[in-house]
């Protein structure tokens, strides 16, 4: 039996144990370094990132080499990097930032870099980019650095800078090589979506940028393409739409191959309810119900997770997703990307952009060590080591003149087209992103299921067009809200 | 002989931790989101302006609310929900009882669902319901299947409380059933039935209680779709306060109007039971 010391020794031991675990993991940075504790370098840098080292290898390299090669430029510098699912950054970063234990820099979705910065999170960068106008080019992170297309999300409409884009992002059609090289063998039109090498022979592993001519052919071309069964039912598809959740991305980049806008640049009104959209909505669901050259609508099913099972000519996917379809698939790479071809409305081949930023809080405490690596990420160098660990193309136009850029696309065809699909992209809706897709998602998905019923007069609305003007309009509920709060932040801030 | 101060305090001394802990993580929290939701918050940039009753007439009478058609889909699970589980639970637990071996191993496998993780189940019956009749795609069915996976979860739980329940019954009662010559059903419509009310009424109010709050498989599975047929009132709180820049004080607004609801539901539902129980301790 336990002596009554022994016991009171044992508990006393464990409350220290525990109260000790608590105070550790309560402390704030100011404590910790005032304390002393844990301090390896003078400066601490706090990164939070949704890629994760812990995703795959790739992501797990593509951290070590940067975290290597800046803390060796950067001796006084620590770098901690700390994950945090997509889903949950804006609540971790209200608490964070709340509770006094920010990270100093992050990577910013254009979904919520706006918001992030108008409700004051994140610091203006425009001080330090006019005292950078000196820096070497491929150090330089300042406009002209960049495409056009990623240059985008990162600023006021005023002109203030709140971050600095670290790659760039579009959707765009990815098309099964394989399933169009056996195609091709006996259609002249299939074919010709193939550029010629220089000797004439067919270069069946690219495919040309503008070889979908518009939205007839597209619709004639993927109906080639698609294999039915004897009930005619689809057993590989010409082309994949879904109408749960992801369905409505796709009516953005539509939209822009029809000349038109998800909104205005000012985030002031929906202009998607435009002749243009209704089209583009149309032709969507028509590929579904009328050309039926989709599989059915499964929610389970990913159009990305059909394409990489060879069940589908072509998907709608990003820009970036070709490492991930090699890896999904062990190593297939003969696929290739096009923008969208433009509808009865569109001039040339469209799609959209999107640039994902590296941002400073407005709580970092160590503002010079951030800078230095935004500079190191955003330079020359880190977009050199994401296309070398992670196969991502840049968003600078500097990228595309090295040797890296012409050997990631002989390495893998793939990218031939990629950087031409960032050039020609309208800019992603950018305003309150998600309360949008919370009030538009659920109309685009109604029209997608319920198209026949809609166009026959028994379904949930009268029209294609009544269905967007509603969505339009309750996304303008969106902006006007979104733009009284912002008022009365700058109003509280003193800043208007 | 008259007590003294000190031990006239020592049971409030007693209960002072955890009231303590309730005061501060219960009432205090509830305090904060009622003052929030008369303004426009937001979890960084604090409160901007007061709004007064603005929050409340946008959530009942706004064209772009969803406030009323996500309390009737609250309100349709809630139904499905109460009558699964005492469909499944009561029987279940009768069975339990009546097991002559192995009561506890049944037990134990009833009750699993109940400790594993909402987002895990999630997962695995969204694959479920989309390999198996695509449940989660129709507007008709992905409702009554997100109120199958709750009653699946918490039917063990509710299962072993019947069980106490059960337990805690007077044998004489059953052998004085079975003298005067009652067969199973008789006994248990005139003996299990009325000496389980207080159990009834505890599983039927947390039932109610949970289900009013379901999120984790709509968050997971559905995201209120398709065609928010599956929009409850907590996801459109989640998305309102963690999703959208500014809008901490509508969401706040939502659920206090929730709380009223439950409120009101197991009020009336009290008074219904109270007036009508047959037994008491």
């Amino acid at each position: 039996m336990i002596s009554p010391w022994r016991r009171f020794g044992l508990i006393a031991l464990i409350a220290v144990v525990l109260v000790g675990v608590f105070l550790r993991a309560g402390m704030t940075r100011q404590l910790r370094e005032r304390l002393g504790v844990g301090k390896v370098r003078p400066v601490e840098l706090r990164v939070w990132d949704w890629w994760s080292a812990s995703s795959n290898e790739e992501y797990g390299d593509y951290f070590t080499a940067l975290e290597a090669a800046f803390e060796a430029e950067n001796p006084d510098v620590d770098v901690v990097y700390q994950i945090v699912p997509f889903g949950n950054y804006v609540q971790k970063l209200s608490t964070a930032m709340v509770g006094d234990t920010p990270p100093d820099v992050f990577q910013a979705s254009v979904y919520w870099a706006e918001g992030f910065y108008q409700r004051g999170m994140l610091r203006p960068l425009t001080d330090y980019l006019e005292a950078d106008v000196d820096a070497a080019p491929a150090d330089f992170i300042g406009k002209s650095a960049f495409l056009p297309s990623a240059w985008r999300h990162n600023h006021t409409q005023s002109g203030v800078v709140y971050g600095i884009p670290q790659i760039i992002d579009a959707s765009c059609l990815v098309w099964n090589l394989d399933i169009l090289e056996a195609a091709a063998a006996s259609d002249e039109e299939i074919r010709d979506l193939f550029p010629r090498n220089v000797d004439g022979s067919v270069d069946y592993e690219h495919i040309r940028f503008d070889g979908i001519r518009d939205w007839d052919h597209f619709r004639r071309v993927t109906n080639k393409l698609t294999v039915r069964d004897v009930s005619g039912e689809v057993t590989r598809a010409g082309f994949v739409l879904s109408a749960y959740g992801s369905g409505a991305g796709m009516f953005s980049p539509w939209l822009a191959s029809n000349g038109g806008s998800y909104q205005d640049s000012a985030g002031t009104r929906a202009l998607f309810a435009s002749p243009n959209g209704i089209e583009a909505m149309e032709f969507m669901a028509r590929l579904f119900w009328v050309d039926k050259v989709c599989p059915p609508f499964r929610r389970e099913m990913t159009d990305g997770e059909l394409f990489q099972e060879r069940r589908a000519a072509c998907v709608v996917a990003g820009t970036w997703s070709g490492k991930d379809i090699t890896r999904n698939s062990l190593g297939w790479e003969h696929f290739g990307k096009t923008a969208f071809p433009p509808g009865p409305r569109g001039v040339g081949p469209r799609t959209v952009t999107w640039g994902n930023m590296l941002v400073i809080t407005r709580r970092c405490e160590n503002v010079d060590a951030a800078w230095r690596y935004l500079k190191f990420v955003c330079g020359l160098h880190g977009n050199l080591m994401r296309s070398k660990h992670l196969g991502y193309n840049g968003p600078r136009h500097d990228f595309y003149e090295t040797e890296r850029w012409q050997q990631a696309q002989l390495e893998r065809p793939y990218l031939s087209n990629v950087k031409q699909i960032c050039l020609v992209g309208e800019k992603l809706r950018h305003t309150e992103i998600i309360a949008v897709n919370h009030q538009a998602n659920p109309v685009i998905e109604s029209i997608l299921l319920r198209y026949p019923h809609i166009i026959a007069g028994n379904g949930p609305y009268p029209s294609v067009e009544t269905a967007l003007k509603l969505a339009a309009a309750n996304v303008d509920n969106v902006y006007r809200r979104y733009n009284a709060q912002v008022e009365r932040w700058l109003v509280r801030r003193g800043e208007l | 002989m008259p007590q003294s101060v000190g031990q006239k305090l020592l049971p409030y001394l007693y209960v002072a931790p955890a009231l303590g802990v309730a005061c501060l993580f219960s009432f205090v929290s509830m305090g904060i989101s009622l003052w929030v939701s008369f303004h426009h918050y937001d979890a960084f940039a604090g409160s901007s302006a007061y709004a007064g009753l603005e929050n409340y007439r946008r959530a009942l009478f706004e064209q772009d609310s969803y406030f009323w058609l996500a309390m009737r889909h609250t309100l349709v699970y809630v139904g499905l929900s109460v009558a699964g589980v005492l469909i499944t639970s009561l029987p279940l637990a009768l069975l339990c009882l009546r097991a002559r071996y192995w009561q506890s191993l049944f037990r134990t496998l009833y009750f699993l669902p109940s400790i594993t993780p909402g987002v895990v189940l999630a997962l695995v019956f969204f694959h479920i319901f989309g390999n198996y009749g695509q449940l989660l795609d129709r507007t008709w069915s992905a409702l009554p299947a997100l109120a199958l996976l709750g009653i699946w979860a918490g039917a063990g739980y509710n299962m072993v409380i019947f069980l106490a329940g059960l337990t805690e019954i007077p044998q004489f009662l059953y052998d004085a059933a079975h003298v005067d010559g009652a067969n199973r059903w008789q006994q248990f419509r005139h003996v299990t039935s009325p000496m389980l009310s207080n159990t009834l009424i505890f599983v039927t109010v947390m039932t109610i209680i949970g289900s009013f709050q379901v999120f984790t498989s709509v968050y997971i599975m559905t995201s209120g779709g398709p065609e928010r047929s599956t929009e409850v009132i907590a996801y459109s709180i989640f998305i309102n306060a963690f999703a959208v820049a500014g809008q901490m004080g509508y969401a706040s607004a939502l659920a206090w109007l929730l709380f009223a609801v439950i409120f009101i539901f197991v009020f009336v539902q009290m008074r219904i039971f109270r007036s009508r129980r047959v037994y008491d301790e």
